[in-house]
């Protein structure tokens, strides 16, 4: 608690508060003590010498009976967080079901994303399956096919681990210019949690999987039937050339059957009852709503490996198998969704995340770029997970640059959109992990800005 | 513990299959006595729908251009176009030719609107399988395999990979069939950037600020959709 004089509002009455002229409201400041109020609306917009003088208004929650245990079963957010949800962009697909919704990253904390703000991707719309009658099959390159009730999966030694799933098309609205003005929008195709389900690895001592098999895919029970190939060791291409060391021999082991997200069923939306976690991979291979789990010896190349999730080259080839979600970072705090409140002490606060492993270090500019601080990173720092960051910034009210840039445990560091551009183009949609800039304006606005000169 | 761990040097190898059935010697090894049931794999078949590039997968039966004529224009070209050119934002099936997608992206013009079957889809089988598994986007897995197959066959000659109007499809016919597109491929190269962790003096000169909002949206997410900025 600090001593530090500030205001809040004598009356917690929203609409009054509302109502008030500036100048009323500040009359009827009042001087206290303790730095747990902070969330007073126009703390900041006082001047630094105002103090609160006015005797405080009893909350009059203090003089009622809330509510009992049990009426609301499940527990909800509070109303005034109604403002807190996922949201898409209309003219992004032409209908929801095939579709994409955002995570607000802006309102995020800690590393966890609530499984109500997960990030939603469907390719034939979200479906409710009884996990009674769901089945898993798997089969191909094995010494015996099997199939599997839920049940009989939870009897499986548990796996858990605490990872991103991103979509690699996060930013992909970018790649010509700015055109989101929210980084809810900017990089929301992201989410984070703790996943638990059954090791793929116990899955094929299970059934016995082939020397042969060189890939597995999954397939989904949705209207898409949506099915994915993920490399084994050994993985070849169509054309007979090997897939990259890291995605053939470290990828598998990671991958989970998933059952359970943040301590509870998986949510309808995110798979339920079961889906395949791939870490570090793009999303689109976590197969929701999972069926069937197949062992071979090439990959499909299946719609959702040449039409889709493909990536468009300046020279006009495309990308395949861009499985890995490379180091990226936004910064959350200040973001276009949060603005700045007066100059003075503030902590700039941000995501970083990497598909290949942990993350090292977060560098933070407030120049554009010229000089970048080591910012703090918070524990815990998992691999493949979100990293929280953190930097104390005095602000000094005039305008800032405000960039975050990320270094995995490989060495990688997080590019600027120059330096993909250069090497890729514009046309490539996917996996767009360049640095973010937000501009801070001397009053506190905070708007998206890319600085092509870096 | 828990043998779970198929280790990158036993895998590929013949000891693998051994590594996967062994027996550990403690009481409390994670082994999957009792877990599940075998299946047959003519159980399987229904299920068992996965086409791979090569056209392994392809099921019996034939279908042909016109026999997919009256299925599209009844079932995919309201969101297709009567002659594959898209609609109401739904991708087109005949987008430019795959010569003329590459000069633009050499121009450094943007290639994402102009794709179609002929310019990005590797494989005629796996065009085949998705019609099959997720179209019409209505009634996904509602085409019976000649259907799929006479459907597969009108979309290959609306989008000019085919140019035969008397067309029949088969598996053989989609095995023999070479997508425009089918080289244009090639697997992950990345990482293909290399940024340095420059700490100070980083930049030269003031940074370029530019700002082109397109077709965006304003910061303002009080509502739950984005709107856009130029308005």
């Amino acid at each position: 608690m600090s001593d530090k004089n500030i205001t809040v509002p004598v009356n917690i009455d929203e609409q009054a508060v509302a109502n008030q002229t500036r100048r009323s409201f500040l009359r009827k400041s009042v001087a206290v003590a303790g730095g747990a109020v902070v969330a007073a609306v126009a703390a900041n917009q006082a001047s630094a010498a105002a103090q609160v003088t006015e005797p405080l208004a009893i909350p009059p929650t203090n003089k009622i009976l809330g509510r009992g245990v049990v009426s609301i079963p499940y527990g909800l957010p509070s109303k005034f967080e109604a403002h807190v949800v996922r949201r898409n962009v209309e003219w992004l697909t032409p209908d929801t079901i095939a579709s994409i919704s955002f995570t607000p990253m802006q309102d995020l904390e800690g590393i966890i994303t609530p499984s109500g703000l997960h990030f939603e991707r469907h390719h034939g719309g979200a479906v409710d399956i009884d996990p009674k009658t769901h089945r898993l099959v798997v089969h191909g390159l094995v010494e015996k096919p099997m199939i599997f009730t839920i049940e009989d999966l939870k009897r499986f030694p548990q796996k858990s681990g605490f990872w991103f799933l991103e979509c690699p098309a996060n930013g992909a609205m970018e790649w010509n210019g700015v055109q989101m003005d929210s980084v809810q929008f900017t990089h929301g195709m992201v989410s984070c949690t703790e996943w638990v389900g059954v090791s793929l690895l116990d899955i094929m001592k299970a059934v016995g999987v082939k020397k042969e098999a060189t890939w597995f895919f999954g397939e989904g029970a949705d209207g898409a039937a949506l099915q994915r190939s993920v490399p084994l060791p050994g993985a070849k291409d169509q054309f007979g050339k090997p897939i990259s060391d890291f995605d053939a021999n470290t990828i598998y082991k990671d991958i989970i059957v998933a059952y359970a997200q943040n301590g509870e069923a998986l949510r309808p939306e995110n798979g339920y009852p079961i889906r395949l976690i791939v870490p570090g991979c793009e999303a689109n291979m976590s197969v929701k709503w999972l069926r069937r789990l197949k062992f071979v010896d090439k990959p499909l190349v299946t719609y959702q490996e040449t039409r889709h999730y493909t990536d468009g080259m300046k020279d006009g080839r495309f990308r395949q198998y861009t499985l890995v979600n490379e180091t990226n970072s936004v910064v959350t705090f200040p973001c276009p969704d949060k603005k700045m409140s007066g100059k003075g002490s503030y902590e700039i606060r941000g995501l970083a995340w990497s598909g290949r492993g942990k993350i090292k270090a977060v560098d933070v500019s407030v120049d554009g770029g010229k000089t970048w601080t080591e910012a703090k990173l918070v524990d815990p720092v998992f691999s493949k997970c979100f990293t929280r960051f953190t930097l104390p910034w005095e602000w000094d009210g005039k305008e800032a640059l405000v960039m975050s840039r990320a270094m995995d445990e490989t060495g990688y560091v997080q590019p600027t959109l120059k330096q993909l551009i250069d090497e890729r183009g514009t046309s490539g949609i996917y996996h767009k992990n360049s640095i973010q800039t937000w501009k801070v304006s001397a009053n506190g606005e905070v708007h998206n800005v890319q600085l092509r000169s870096l | 513990m828990f043998n779970s761990e198929v280790s990158k040097s036993a895998f590929g190898k013949s000891v693998l299959a051994a590594a996967l059935f062994a027996v550990s010697s403690f009481a409390f090894a994670a082994d999957a006595n009792g877990i599940g049931k075998t299946i047959t794999e003519q159980a399987i078949a229904p299920w068992n729908i996965s086409v791979h590039f090569d056209g392994d997968g392809l099921p019996a039966g034939k279908g042909s251009v016109a026999q997919g004529e009256p299925i599209y224009q009844a079932k995919c070209a309201m969101c297709h176009g009567e002659f594959g050119e898209g609609a109401k934002g739904y991708p087109k099936m005949l987008g430019e030719t795959v010569e003329h997608m590459t000069e633009l992206a050499k121009k450094g013009e943007d290639t994402v609107g102009v794709r179609g079957i002929n310019s990005l889809w590797g494989h005629a089988p796996t065009l085949y399988d998705y019609i099959r598994r997720a179209m019409p986007f209505f009634a996904p897995q509602s085409l019976s395999n000649d259907e799929a197959y006479a459907t597969t066959c009108y979309v290959l000659y609306i989008a000019e990979i085919v140019k035969d109007d008397k067309l029949v499809c088969d598996a053989s016919v989609l095995k023999a069939t070479k997508m425009p597109s089918q080289d244009n491929f090639y697997t992950d190269p990345r990482p293909d950037v290399k940024n340095a962790r420059c700490m100070k003096d980083c930049a030269k000169g003031d940074p370029v600020v530019t700002q082109m909002a397109v077709q965006g949206v304003s910061g303002d997410t009080s509502r739950n959709v984005a709107k856009p900025a130029n308005h």
